[in-house]
């Protein structure tokens, strides 16, 4: 009866204390501040990837980041605008593996036939300091067309980068 | 008797003639102009999946819709991909078809998969604002449309590299 009641107190404690610690863990994330962010074209490496996806995955980058509205300005690569920003810090975006799969293998089997690409996104400052660096994958399972796979890869790499700034 | 299918060979021949005529000369129309182009991403003034005409005109490419249109001077282009991709036919109606036939009873939709599919050329175009800014439109357009256009592109001067590391067929129906 009494290891019992030890038990609810126990509990209950835990319990009022859990939004204690969630909120200690956000008030020690570090938020980092800019006002203005490069986005810088898309790299491959050794990855066979097609050109297009390159393409889409910047485009999709520069859109995304934008709408987000974490930064007050969104720069493409080679914008001579950007040149005088102090704060600007710069988007990488590293492609680690492609697979293309089969928009009707998908839809048939909804099983086989996913696109996915791999990446690594990291934000540097101006000096070239490293201030966050992530490894992240986009994928199309079901519907959609295998350049989908370039929206999923914005949309997770920008809730990323907005969580982090 | 003979007069008569004289005269019906005579008949068909001439009835058939100008419909050739037609069909042989509507591909190359279709080529000058290429009014069935899908916007894919990347012009500043163009909704995402817009259909509209692709055109080479006065040193710039240039990409309409009913309603906006987009030009890029062939002097900006830095490069010009092409490649293919099987994608589904029928554009926002194929789409709500292929919705509703999820509802099909013993999975009898999917064949729609197998039927509304369909090739189409990607054409990728590298291209840089006055500011210096890179860009990238890709469209997709009809097959074996893409590689004329990227031959127009470079006769009026756009930059690119060696067509034969570009072109990619790697297309999974």
């Amino acid at each position: 009866m009494k290891s019992r009641g030890i038990f609810i107190l126990i509990a209950s404690c835990s319990l009022l204390a859990a939004p204690a610690i969630v909120s200690a863990q956000t008030a020690a994330k570090p938020q980092i501040s800019a006002s203005a962010i490069q986005i810088a074209m898309v790299e491959t490496g050794d990855v066979q990837i097609p050109a297009e996806f390159r393409f889409a995955i910047y485009e999709r980058l520069v859109e995304r980041v934008g709408a987000s509205g974490a930064f007050h300005k969104v720069y493409r690569t080679g914008d001579r605008a950007a040149d005088g920003i102090p704060d600007l810090v710069t988007l990488h975006t590293k492609v680690e593996g492609f697979k293309e799969g089969s928009q009707t293998k998908r839809e048939l089997t909804t099983v086989l036939g996913a696109t996915r690409v791999d990446v690594t996104a990291s934000v540097t400052a101006r000096d070239g300091k490293l201030l966050m660096d992530q490894k992240l994958t986009g994928r199309v399972r079901f519907f959609g067309e295998n350049l989908g796979v370039t929206n999923d890869l914005a949309k997770r790499i920008t809730k990323l980068v907005s969580a982090a700034f | 008797m003979k007069l008569t299918t004289i005269l019906i060979v005579a008949f068909s021949a001439a009835s058939l003639a100008p419909a050739q005529t037609s069909t042989s000369s509507a591909p190359g129309t279709t080529a000058a102009a290429n009014p069935m182009v899908r916007h894919v991403i990347g012009l500043d003034k163009i909704k995402r999946n817009a259909t509209g005409t692709l055109t080479v005109q006065d040193g710039a490419l240039e990409f309409q819709t009913g309603k906006a249109g987009n030009k890029v001077p062939v002097s900006a282009i830095d490069d010009i991909f092409i490649g293919t991709e099987t994608t589904q036919s029928g554009g926002k109606t194929g789409t709500v078809m292929k919705t509703a036939a999820i509802a099909a009873p013993y999975e009898s939709g999917k064949a729609l998969s197998i039927l509304m599919r369909t090739k189409v050329d990607i054409l990728t175009v590298s291209y840089h604002d006055p500011e210096g800014a890179l860009h990238g439109a890709i469209f997709a357009l009809p097959i074996g449309q893409a590689a004329p256009m990227r031959a127009q592109l470079i006769q009026a001067g756009a930059h690119t590299s060696p067509a034969e590391k570009q072109l990619s067929d790697r297309s999974k129906p």
